[in-house]
């Protein structure tokens, strides 16, 4: 059976949240916190034992390499015991720590969707803004680790616009502010092509309205437990806050007019019901169709020409 | 994580989500496929919230593999006995898969632990299908019964188009996987690793473990099996399960892990290949960081002033250079 017949699998690394599952889906499998937690007593005593002993360095070495796990899993464990360090491996939508995001990787394949890496084309996201070497060494990582038969880098505010396509009658041409735990983009795309040099990137981001409201609720003398507080109002954040669907009606009455008239074009504000994985759901919808495996880059390329091949992302190239 | 888990996440997650919202629950209706080329689809309709239709397609039996209307044999008669009234089969299957289940969540026992008991079990579909005809033998071989099949290898399906054979004695099972993998570093890498895992084998502290043993060319026992069963690139493994390795709860241990055994291995090949990429990273960065300290202050002054090293190529060095 060939690994085309079989679903894609999508992965969204985000800041906060990973959302993962198969192609084809309408709701990712599962939606984990991007964090992971090593065990690092064991790359201390390493460093204690004298150098003569390099079998039991190696046995531990080996040892650490598997004691770790991620997501919900991680936070309670590195609760319960102090022998494990949390390493979120994103910061502000870019990859920092490689040796963790490979790490989680591992177990988002092999824990959770419990699937052969060697048997399903994957899809990835990135932010707009990653650099070509990041795009490189997912690539790699993907490549040499894991042995998938192909990938695909796709920019996450294209895939937002692509989760609107199936709900409305919509097209790929729009502006997509993405709001993400750590980093807010505003993105024009056009035709499904990214306008590179007109995104914008706003250094407030999800984290900061979490730790807007942890103050409020904090000046407001609730009692929270501190070790609860963040999940707490993350909760609270994503039941109860909203944007305002029409920027213009929501202003006062006597500045409409003006704004309508420098306005000038139809602002349209998608709200989409399933905004929390929406960037995973339109990659779901991409990877299930039948272009998708044509748009791949596949492991025969990267045999041939080497990470190179991930560098660009086609969807930059539409408007030079 | 060392041991692949036998109950499928997924499947408990969706489970377990439904008993916990089933008023305001919606429709579900998701494809999911695990290694080894098995695959689930799960329905429920707000029809009736009560019932899961679970359907399971295995991986495709190669010829030589002993199967009956589909199903490994022992198959139907181990989920009857497995499940009871919670779960029916419903023939035929549903179109391309090969057995499909209705779950009648409102059967479970009402006792927390019992039901939860029983919802990890009907996540282990897996090894309950998969695993039948291996835990018939293992079974046997517990309550020490000789069955026809005695001394002869039996293939059993373990991976799309592949099997592997257990030898059925009076005293002890021998299991016999040929190993096949398709990248030329992960045969090398699974190859030393089976290697070292026979090694491991021998040490004092493995001493209760079953015998296990590993050869390039197949063993003396698969004489007589067809041909295309018998190449494989990463050579042969063979355990000896001896009737203690399968007394009362282990049994079922012994069942999943010696049914993806391959998986646990292909596993390990690849994490293996992540630690030393791990490895590979942190020994660049070490070296880069020991070429930047042996740069000259004087160097590292006049790259800031510089910046870039852009030159500007005149026409005569372009025709010098041709």
């Amino acid at each position: 059976m060939d690994a085309s017949s079989r679903p894609a699998v999508v992965i969204d690394n985000g800041t906060g949240y990973t959302k993962m599952g198969f192609a084809g889906n309408v709701e990712p499998c599962f939606i984990i916190p991007t964090v992971v937690a090593v065990n690092e007593s064991f790359s201390h005593q390493t460093k204690s034992t004298n150098k003569g002993n390099w079998l039991a360095q190696h046995t531990a070495g080996v040892m650490a390499d598997l004691d770790y796990c991620i997501g919900e899993e991680a936070l309670s464990r590195s609760r319960a015991s102090t022998a494990y360090n949390l390493s979120y491996p994103i910061h502000h939508g870019q990859v920092e720590n490689w040796d963790a995001m490979e790490r989680f990787w591992q177990q988002c394949i092999f824990n959770y969707l419990r699937c052969d890496p060697e048997d399903h084309y994957f899809l990835l996201t990135e932010s707009p803004l990653t650099a070509p070497e990041n795009r490189e060494y997912a690539g790699e990582i993907m490549f040499e680790t894991f042995n998938i038969p192909g990938l695909y880098i796709a920019v996450q505010p294209v895939l937002a616009l692509a989760a609107g396509y199936t709900t409305n009658k919509c097209e790929m041409t729009g502006v997509v502010v993405d709001v993400g735990d750590g980093a807010t983009h505003v993105v024009p795309v056009a035709d499904g092509y990214v306008i590179g040099n007109s995104i914008k990137s706003i250094p407030i981001t999800g984290k900061d309205v979490t730790c807007f409201i942890q103050k409020l609720l904090k000046e407001r003398g609730e009692f929270i437990p501190p070790e609860d507080s963040f999940e707490v109002v993350r909760k609270i954040k994503e039941t109860n806050c909203y944007t305002c669907s029409d920027i213009v009606k929501s202003s006062p009455i006597d500045t409409r007019r003006a704004l309508y008239k420098s306005q000038p074009i139809e602002v349209n504000v998608a709200n989409h019901p399933i905004q929390r994985y929406a960037v995973w759901f339109g990659g779901s919808v991409l990877a299930s169709t039948a272009e998708f495996y044509g748009a791949c880059h596949t492991k025969a390329e990267y045999e041939e020409y080497g990470a190179s091949i991930c560098r660009t992302n086609p969807v930059f190239k539409g408007m030079y | 994580m060392i041991l692949l888990q036998s109950p499928s996440r997924f499947l408990l997650q969706i489970l377990n989500d439904r008993l916990l919202s089933q008023d305001k629950g919606v429709d579900i209706d998701c494809q999911t496929v695990e290694f080894d080329d098995v695959r689930y689809h799960i329905q429920v309709s707000m029809r009736n919230p009560k019932v899961l239709v679970l359907s399971v397609a295995l991986p495709l039996p190669p010829q030589e593999a002993v199967s009956f209307d589909g199903l490994p044999f022992g198959a139907i008669e181990a989920i009857k006995a497995a499940y009871g009234p919670v779960v029916q089969i419903l023939d035929p299957p549903k179109d391309g898969f090969d057995l499909t289940l209705k779950i009648n969540l409102a059967k479970l026992p009402s006792e927390e632990e019992q039901k939860n008991a029983i919802l990890v079990h009907i996540a282990s579909i897996r090894e309950v299908v998969l695993g039948a005809p291996l835990k018939v033998f293992l079974k046997n071989l517990s309550m020490k019964i000789v069955g026809p099949e005695a001394g002869q290898p039996v293939a059993l399906v373990h991976r799309p188009n592949e099997s592997f054979f257990v030898i059925p004695q009076a005293d002890r099972v021998i299991v016999i996987y040929p190993m096949r993998f398709q990248d030329s570093i992960d045969i090398v890498l699974a190859t030393s690793f089976l290697q070292e895992f026979v090694e491991a084998r021998r040490t004092a502290a493995l001493n209760n473990a079953p015998t296990c043993m590993w050869s390039q060319s197949p063993p003396p026992e698969l004489k007589g099996a067809p041909g295309s069963a018998l190449s494989a690139n990463a050579g042969f493994v063979t355990f000896v399960v001896n009737p203690r390795h399968v007394e009362g709860k282990k049994l079922d241990r012994t069942v999943w892990n010696l049914l993806t055994f391959h998986a646990y291995v292909s596993y390990h090949v690849k994490c293996s290949e992540g630690f030393m990429h791990t490895r590979m990273r942190r020994r660049v960065d070490t070296l880069i960081q020991a070429l930047d300290r042996a740069k000259s202050d004087a160097e590292k002054l006049q790259k800031l002033v510089t910046g870039p090293s852009f030159k500007k190529m005149s026409m005569k060095d372009e025709r010098e250079r041709r």
